[in-house]
């Protein structure tokens, strides 16, 4: 029986808790994020894209970014700050800038998630 | 069988296959699983073809719509429930739906997303009223096929077809941590949740009974079920696919919608984005109306009211009023600013849970030789209606614990 209400509160314990893990799925959002940015960057430098498109994209990707920094429990932390930086950068940033941006959110995200 | 009218029919299940939530889980599916969930996409789909013919063929011979029978099989305090979550399932998913369409609408004009999601509602009750019911399902059915852009770009950047194939077969990428098994049993779920949502089946058999079938539609129903739910199937593959290919090398994980669209810019450039966009719209665009009216339908069929769009709107006042309602609703909790995509993720959680109590009734009706005579279930459907009962009666226990332990898929 203490087993059964163990197993029910545990997703709660973890919806509450503290930390890089908790901030996990912020920092795998705004590595995606990131990632989504430069791709369209890319393809946009390509003429491949609207402008209309691109600048909606940028908006919305931005917004997103703002929300995952908002809602990271620890601001100050190593990925706070990338996170940060990536708010930084223009809409039309180049795409290296911001894969570089993505690749170390990424490798923060693996090494909190293998932890 | 008029040939016209089943190719017409067999094209509107087609374009109107793909909905916001699929179009989300398959670009998500792909860019973290690669194609290892492409089998999930191809049973859900026999599952709601399963479904959905069966649905077809109790309208056209027993001529019962679904809520009619929920309300006569489980009795009206179990029947009341269902339909109360249903209804919550649904206008969720209407709301997930409106807020797509008028994202898709920012993508493609620029205009403000609020001011979109207010003219699209207005548009869709205009629509609504104006058109006849054939009408309304052919126009954003018909449209919906500039979806088609999604596999004529998967051809275009040559995938390794023989891993799309080997994802076909049933089985669990190896060497997955914990934590990447429950996150893949989550997409698991809410990609039969995503395929196999509740309103589809409300919509198509009261869409039966609007179009007044009979046993000479009884082919043609199996046909639409089978070639076009099927064929419409192969269009969110493609969406996996097109993202596996291109967003999991990338590390994108589509977290917008419109991060769909660049699937076909690639390949095709702007007239490909422009093409992705226009099939989204009305997809997104026919999947909010079809919502709206399975709601009005759920809640018509059940307290008996008159119902249909066969009918002039004053001539159903009650359920004239219920559907504009229900759109007046899904735009308020789109105007509240709510994500689209936590939007998506409560449409599939809710209609999970509402899955077995909906396709249950069905079950037993399709089986019951004084209504049903000899059109009643054979070995076929039997087998399989109640394999997929198991299936969704499973995905609906596990849904709950596999949102919170991964995080809404996110964690």
């Amino acid at each position: 029986m203490a087993r059964q209400w163990l197993l029910l509160f545990l997703p709660l314990l973890a919806c509450c808790s503290k930390g890089p893990q908790a901030d996990l799925q912020y920092i795998s959002d705004a590595r995606s994020l990131a990632a989504e940015w430069a791709l369209i960057n890319q393809q946009a430098s390509e003429g491949k894209l609207t402008g209309v498109y691109v600048g909606s994209m940028h908006q919305w990707l931005r917004t997103q970014l703002q929300t995952d920094s908002a809602a990271l429990t620890q601001p100050k932390s190593a990925y706070g700050a990338e996170i940060a930086a990536l708010l930084q950068q223009p809409d039309d940033a180049a795409p290296e800038a911001l894969s570089a941006h993505a690749d170390k959110l990424k490798h923060i995200e693996d090494a909190l998630e293998s932890a | 069988m008029n040939p016209l009218e089943l190719t017409l029919g067999i094209m509107t299940a087609v374009g109107g296959f793909v909905d916001i939530s699929e179009l989300v889980f398959a670009a998500k599916a792909g860019s973290t699983f690669g194609y290892a969930l492409i089998w999930v996409f191809a049973i859900s789909t026999i599952g709601i073809i399963v479904f959905s013919e069966m649905s077809g063929r109790v309208a056209a011979t027993a001529k019962q719509p679904v809520f009619n029978l929920m309300r006569h099989r489980l009795g009206l305090k179990l029947g009341l429930v269902t339909l109360a979550a249903s209804v919550i399932a649904n206008l969720i998913t209407c709301a997930a739906e409106l807020g797509g369409v008028a994202l898709v609408l920012n993508y493609l004009t620029g205009a403000p997303y609020m001011l979109m999601a207010v003219a699209t509602a207005l548009a869709f009750v205009l629509s609504i009223w104006v058109l006849p019911f054939q009408w309304i399902e052919r126009t954003y059915g018909l449209l919906g096929l500039f979806m088609i852009v999604f596999a004529a770009a998967l051809i275009a950047i040559h995938p390794p077809w023989h891993q799309i194939a080997g994802g076909f077969v049933p089985h669990v990428p190896a060497g997955l941590s914990t934590k990447e098994l429950l996150k893949f049993g989550y997409f698991v779920v809410a990609i039969v949740s995503a395929v196999m949502f509740p309103y589809e089946v409300y919509f198509y058999s009261s869409g039966g009974i609007e179009e007044d079938w009979g046993p000479k539609q009884l082919l043609t129903n199996r046909m639409t079920a089978i070639l076009g739910m099927g064929l419409g199937s192969l269009l969110a593959i493609s969406i996996l696919s097109n993202s596996a290919q291109l967003f999991g090398p990338a590390n994108v994980d589509p977290s917008l919608p419109g991060t769909a669209a660049l699937e076909a810019a690639i390949p095709f450039g702007k007239w490909g984005l422009i093409l992705a966009l226009l099939g989204m719209f009305f997809a997104i665009a026919g999947a909010a109306v079809e919502t709206c009216l399975a709601n009005a339908y759920s809640i018509a069929q059940f307290f008996g009211w008159i119902w249909g769009r066969h009918k002039k709107p004053w001539e159903a006042p009650r359920f004239t009023i219920t559907w504009i309602v229900l759109f007046a609703l899904a735009l308020l909790i789109v105007l509240t600013g709510v994500d689209v995509m936590v939007l998506v993720e409560f449409a599939i959680l809710f209609s999970i849970l509402v899955l077995p109590l909906t396709y249950l009734p069905l079950l037993l009706l399709a089986e019951d030789k004084k209504y049903m005579r000899e059109y009643v279930n054979g070995p076929v459907s039997k087998t399989l209606g109640w394999f997929y009962f198991g299936v969704i009666t499973l995905a609906a226990v596990a849904a709950l614990p596999l949102y919170f332990l991964t995080s809404g898929g996110n964690g």
